[in-house]
Order: structure tokens, then sequence, then C-alpha cells
């Protein structure tokens, strides 16, 4: 793993020949060696088709390829910074909370609103994640970014999770992603507990919440 | 078995803990717990939140937090499994309450067992030179209260005799027999526009324990 913790809100990546890392443009602090950045047109991978796609999409947070020998520390916004290793696994995350991730993870953009048919669409509408998400497969690691702070839940068969659509910051696994609602007489009198949407969340794997309802 | 309010049968009592230091998890079996409005970040389980009337004990509680400007909006949660509450990254103190009384600000409190009872309390010019209003929260009984500070929290004691002064945009919570004054550190620069950014503190004095944060928000006193 390329990935080392400085404290919680910084990691440093080492770099080396023919391993490519990706970032968001401008999340560099420093870097030591003899590392070239290298702004993405592509916005990622996957060609121009995955392009188009995901300025369609809304996902195309502009990201530089990491390239060279050396080592880059990375942070961005003051947030906390979480790792996490894929080992063949997918992990679905927000692109502008993506802070850095490795190469040899596929990179790819996947529509969310087919899950739930109408509420899929509503979804994003409500939570203002958009109808679109990143997802990233393969063995690797990636550097997550929250507000606060990271805390896994696991998701099991039969235990779903509900999540706050400010809070929720990725998912992995096998996890089906629906927006239930607790809409009762009292938010249409304005009388509402503040918690009308929940992202249910039901299948196997895990979710990551940030310590806060403030979106990146 | 009729459940309501007044219902005072045993039964199975929320448990407080820190999930981290940002996030408070409450695991609940079928009990209810009282929160800030929106705080609830993930649930495990089956849960229902409702958001309370007036927010304090009752039609006299309302009609002084209507009246006094403290508005928590609060939510009551209820049902069985854990609950994660966390309130714009700040970190979660967690405070044992055996009988006495907390006083703390109504933007530092994240959650209350229910068998606490929050009301309003009169603090006068001392709430109005912090910022804070001119009326606290007092949360009272036996149980788990969590309170929320901009960054670690420090718990100061006071005894007789050291007296201790906070900064009112620094002060979250004080427990004990305390009694606090306002006190001016304002003197012929303050008033030219040269002040040392100090000009207010609040002072405390009696026995108890101070709950102040490294952090300041906005304030009057912060100003001059």
């Amino acid at each position: 793993m390329p990935f080392t913790r400085i404290n919680g809100k910084m990691v440093e990546a080492a770099v080396f020949p023919g391993q490519q890392l990706f970032s968001q443009r401008g999340a560099m602090i420093a870097y030591t060696g003899d590392v070239t950045f290298k702004p993405n047109l592509m916005g990622g991978q996957g060609g121009v088709m995955s392009m188009i796609g995901r300025r369609v999409a809304n996902e195309d947070t502009p990201l530089m390829t990491v390239e060279g020998r050396g080592s880059v520390l990375f942070g961005h916004g003051g947030h906390h910074v979480h790792l996490i290793d894929l080992a063949g696994d997918t992990l679905y995350v927000e692109a502008d909370r993506l802070l850095a991730f490795e190469g040899s993870l596929q990179q790819s953009t996947m529509f969310m609103g087919a899950q739930g048919g109408v509420m899929g669409i509503v979804r994003g509408q409500v939570t203002g994640q958009g109808l679109f998400t990143t997802k990233l497969t393969g063995h690797g690691s990636v550097a997550v970014m929250a507000h606060g702070g990271v805390i896994e839940l696991p998701i099991a068969q039969g235990q779903p999770v509900h999540v706050d659509p400010q809070a929720y910051v990725a998912h992995r696994g096998d996890v089906r992603n629906k927006l239930s609602t607790a809409l009762g007489w009292r938010d249409m009198i304005g009388r509402g507990s503040g918690e009308a949407f929940q992202l249910e969340l039901s299948g196997q794997g895990t979710v990551y919440v940030q310590a806060s309802e403030e979106k990146l | 078995m009729p459940r309501g309010r007044h219902d005072r049968y045993i039964r199975p009592v929320a448990q407080f803990r820190l999930q981290g230091s940002r996030v408070l998890a409450v695991d609940m079996a079928g009990d209810s717990v009282k929160a800030r409005n929106g705080s609830m970040v993930a649930y495990t389980g089956q849960m229902n939140f409702k958001k309370l009337t007036g927010g304090g004990d009752g039609l006299r509680g309302m009609v002084a937090r209507r009246l006094t400007g403290e508005q928590m909006t609060v939510m009551e949660a209820k049902g069985q499994g854990t609950c994660y509450f966390a309130d714009q990254a700040t970190e979660v103190n967690l405070v044992r309450l055996n009988g006495e009384a907390l006083y703390v600000e109504a933007d530092n409190l994240l959650c209350t067992e229910a068998t606490l009872h929050t009301g309003t309390s009169f603090t006068g010019l001392n709430g109005m030179a912090s910022g804070n209003g001119l009326f606290t929260t007092k949360v009272e009984g036996t149980g788990w209260a969590a309170l929320t500070s901009n960054g670690p929290a420090i718990i100061l004691r006071v005894t007789q005799g050291t007296p201790l002064r906070v900064d009112p945009g620094a002060y979250v919570a004080h427990t004990g027999n305390l009694s606090r004054h306002l006190k001016s550190g304002a003197g012929w620069t303050t008033l030219i526009g040269e002040g040392g950014g100090e000009a207010m503190q609040v002072e405390f004095t009696g026995e108890g324990l101070v709950y102040v944060q490294p952090s300041e928000k906005a304030t009057f006193g912060g100003d001059v």
C-alpha cells in the first residue's frame, strides 16, 4: 500500500516508476524526489466515452496523474482523510470526496438512479448527491476525505443500516442503496424531526459515515 | 401494557458510548433519547424520530422556551438498535449526572437520556455579553448527557477560594454549586479601540466543574 498516514488530515504516498497514482487536482501539499503532476484531461480512466459520461454525470472532478519517483504529501481543505484498502472488491464514493487512489484500480461511473425506481431519481435531488457516483474496483488503496473523521458500520444480511444522506461518505461490497422516507404529517406542517430522508443500505458490506452533516 | 410518558416500570436504559471522539453511539432497546434536531448520522435496527414540541418538559417549559429564545429544537429518537449522533464534526463529551444539575449552552447539548429533565434557567447579563442569550439550558436528573465542544474540552475544577475566569466564547457547560458573574477587564484602552480582545470574562465561584473548549465563538465581549 503506497499510502502512509501522517496525521488525521494528511497522507504520504510513495511513488515508483511504472506505478501511477491519481489524485484530486491541487491536493498535493509537498513532495520530495522527481515527481511529475499531469492534469488528466480524461478525468480518470476509461477513454473518451467515459470522459463524456462523467461530464454528463457531473462526476468529473478534475484529477491529476502523479508519476515518477519520490514521495508526495496529500491533503485538502483540512478534511479528515480515511484510507481504504480494496482487495478485489468495489468502493462507491462521490468523486469530490476522492483525495487520491492507486492507478491499479479501475475507475468508472455508475448510475445510481436505477436502484429503487422513482425513489432513485428522487434520491439524487434530495441528497444533493446527483444520480451518478464513482466506482473503484480492483486491488489497491484509496484515500477518501470526510468532514470530522469516519466511522465504519458493517452491513449484514437482515441488518440494514440507515444513514443521513448528508453524512454518507462511501460504501463497499454488495450493497443496495435506497432512499427511505419517514415523511409524516409533522413534516408537512414544518414540525419535522430533521430526519425525513434516510439512505437505507442493505446487503453485505461496509458503509463509511462522517461525523458531520456537512457536504464537501 | 400501556407505554406512556409516565410509565415508570423497570425498563431498559439507553447505553451511551463514544465511537471515535466525534460520534456518539446510543444502544437502545425500545427506549428513547432526546437529541438535537437532525443530528442523527446513521442507525441500525428500527428507529423513529419525532420532533418534541418546545423541547422543554411540559407546557411551562414550552412557554419558557418560546419566550427565552433558548431554542434548541429537540427530537425524540426511539426504537431498537444503535443510533449514531454527530454535529458538524465537533468533539463529543459524555457527562454522567447523578441527581445534580448541568448548565449548558443550547448549542452545545447534543443528546440526553430520557430520564433527564431539561429546562431553561435565567443567567441575566452574563449570557447577554457572552452572546449566549439571557437564558441557558439546565439538565437535571440521573443519566447520561452528551455535550459537543469545538475541539476537545478540558474540565476545570473550581473550589472555594480558587475562582475561575473563563472567556465567554470558550465556555461550554458547568456542573455543581457554582455562581457566575460577569467580569469586565475593559479599561480606557478598550474605549479607543485598543482592547486586548479579552474585555469580558465569566467568573465562577463555589464548588464545581467547568467545561471549556479550545475555541472561541463570536461574542460581544470578544469584539472589544
